[in-house]
């Protein structure tokens, strides 16, 4: 196809205005990553010095030396991990109901799931910080596991539901007929089909889960106990421009694995979201 | 026994050994077992906390005294508190801002990509991997990121940038006008890659068919938008508009991070107004009522865009 003279003048203006929304979302990035690999008297030059001269790999170095940050790091993927699997093992046998059978009620228990997602973390840590207390879960990561998984439940539900539907309902037929129990009908016909969307779900709430600020943040106090969303926050707050360095590299270090799990694996976070987003 | 094969599962009998049967064998074949783990943990962890929230906020409780008696002062106190006045104000300017932006952005990004895809021109992929990897980034090291960028220090980068450039240097953070500002900024730069993503699906779903007939009545392109894409994005544009309208109105890391509520009040939100009445004064019965009302802001505002969607999409 032979492209008109506008056309492609066109694609020059897509071009152009492409280049400048992938600086503007570069850029932030990249500036954190340009204070990371500065010694202290290069971050005071600025914006002057965007590449270092003297580029230094001695602030990752003494990031990851402290004891303390292994540990939140450990934090997180126990957290983030075992929130995401309990959000799918939960979410599951709920999302082949609401796709399988039919009950009077469907519409609103689905509604109710659902809206759910309209209350923030806030208004329910409110009164959940003395009913935790009560139970003896408070600063433990047991409940707030818990709270994890509650909150990964919604959409979880959801997009399980979404992948179920896809999976032909004549193989439960069938699978009935040669004398599966519904159990078994759900565990060994519909579970392996339904893989794809089963994967998809966990690794959107794996990084929902790694961003996780505000459970960890009322739920623990102690030191040892914080993932590295409380531990940056709290890093933040102690340190000053002398120590700019040191925090854009812990802080980098705290985003890189949720952007390395991300890319690796877009095509399934995408598809978990465009599937949300359709459907809705 | 073709109508075995043909009935739906849900209505063939339950395999439960028959004589055992009864209300438990009924109860065990129908949805219940199913969904009770799912709904326990919700009714857990959001319903019994949401009817506790209500219960608090008409008593006069602290955060650290089992003692609480019926009162009235907590929910009264806020009525007529300038305090709770300039933080609504607040969250309006924040919600409306930045739900505005991250939908116009979100749009605009779409629209260049789908354009770009339809040419054929690469790096398309590139640029919707970078602006999606800013949504993955936590929002407390959003926060972070663009405190430092915002920073005011003779170093900070835009500061720096704009020194270098021959502009004076701008007070982001410090002065309450732009803090505002910075905070927008900062929670559109993030939450932009949401919108796009929602609604490049959706406009991958509109029939090309449509604008090859417009090609033909030599529509123009602001008319291709204006009566095909638009029309057809609505349902998709207002439930974007719902998720992004909860998520804003109930952001907390962002803010925390970049300017924790300051300078003064200037942009404190509801969320951190309540989160500082429980947590910081201890003021539980006023917390829990700040909570509700989010919780009851949230809940009208979703249920005024829902009745803007079409029918069937309800």
């Amino acid at each position: 196809m032979v492209r008109s003279r506008a056309e492609r003048l066109a694609d020059l203006a897509v071009y152009a205005a492409m280049l400048l929304l992938a600086a503007a979302f570069l850029l932030p990035v990249l500036w954190l990553a340009s204070l990371a690999v500065r010694t202290q008297a290069e971050v005071f030059l600025g914006a002057a010095r965007f590449i270092p001269e003297a580029p230094t790999l001695d602030n990752f170095a003494r990031v990851l030396r402290d004891g303390g940050f292994q540990t939140y790091i450990w934090n997180t993927i126990k957290l983030s991990s075992l929130g995401a699997a309990g959000a799918v093992a939960l979410a599951a046998p709920a999302a082949y109901a609401l796709s399988r059978m039919r009950f009077r009620g469907k519409g609103a228990v689905m509604l109710g799931i659902l809206s759910v997602q309209m209350v923030s973390g806030l208004v329910v840590l409110i009164p959940l910080y003395r009913f935790m207390d009560r139970l003896g879960l408070l600063e433990s990561h047991f409940g707030t596991t818990l709270l994890y998984i509650a909150a990964g439940i919604p959409v979880t539900v959801w997009l399980l539901k979404i992948a179920f539907d896809t999976v032909p309902q004549t193989l439960d037929d069938a699978a009935a007929i040669d004398g599966l129990s519904r159990f078994e009908t759900f565990a060994m016909i519909t579970l392996p089909l339904a893989l794809p969307g089963l994967v998809s779900a966990f690794i959107l709430n794996l990084i929902l889960n790694w961003s996780q600020f505000l459970i960890p943040f009322i739920m623990l106090t102690a030191d040892e106990t914080w993932p590295i969303s409380v531990a940056i926050f709290r890093f933040a707050g102690s340190t000053s421009a002398a120590t700019t360095q040191l925090l854009a590299a812990a802080c980098l270090l705290a985003i890189l694995p949720a952007l390395a799990i991300f890319i690796v694996l877009q095509r399934w976070i995408l598809a978990a979201l465009m599937a949300g987003a359709v459907k809705q | 026994m073709t109508d075995t094969a043909t009935r739906p599962i849900a209505d063939a009998p339950p395999r439960t050994t028959g004589a055992r049967g009864g209300v438990a064998a009924r109860l065990a074949s129908g949805p219940l077992p199913w969904l009770l783990p799912a709904v326990a943990m919700l009714g857990l962890f959001y319903l019994y906390p949401v009817i506790e929230a209500v219960r608090l906020a008409f008593t006069d409780a602290r955060l650290f005294d089992t003692e609480t008696a019926f009162s009235m002062r907590s929910v009264s106190s806020l009525a007529g508190s300038s305090t709770l006045g300039t933080i609504l104000r607040n969250t309006l300017s924040y919600t409306v801002a930045s739900v505005v932006g991250q939908i116009a952005l979100g749009l605009a990004i779409a629209l260049l990509v789908v354009r770009a895809e339809r040419a054929r021109l690469r790096g398309t992929l590139v640029l919707r991997t970078i602006v999606l990897a800013a949504w993955v980034i936590p929002a407390i090291a959003n926060g972070i990121i663009w405190q430092l960028l915002f920073s005011e220090a003779p170093f900070g980068a835009i500061n720096s940038a704009l020194r270098m450039a021959g502009v004076a240097p701008v007070a982001w953070l410090s002065d309450p006008g732009n803090a505002m500002l910075s905070a927008v900024i900062a929670t559109i730069w993030q939450g932009t890659a949401y919108s796009m993503i929602l609604l490049y699906a959706a406009l991958k779903t509109i029939d090309t068919a449509l604008y090859e007939a417009a090609a033909i009545d030599a529509a123009r392109p602001w008319e291709r938008f204006w009566f095909i894409t638009l029309p057809h994005l609505r349902p998709a544009l207002l439930v974007n508009a719902i998720l992004i309208l909860i998520m804003t109105l109930n952001m907390f890391d962002t803010i925390l991070a970049l300017t924790g509520g300051g300078p003064g009040r200037a942009t404190e939100i509801l969320s951190l107004y309540a989160y500082g009445t429980v947590f910081q004064n201890f003021e539980l019965g006023r917390g829990a009522a700040l909570s509700m009302l989010l919780l009851v802001i949230s809940l009208t505002l979703t249920a005024l865009l829902t009745l803007l969607l079409p029918q069937e999409r309800r």
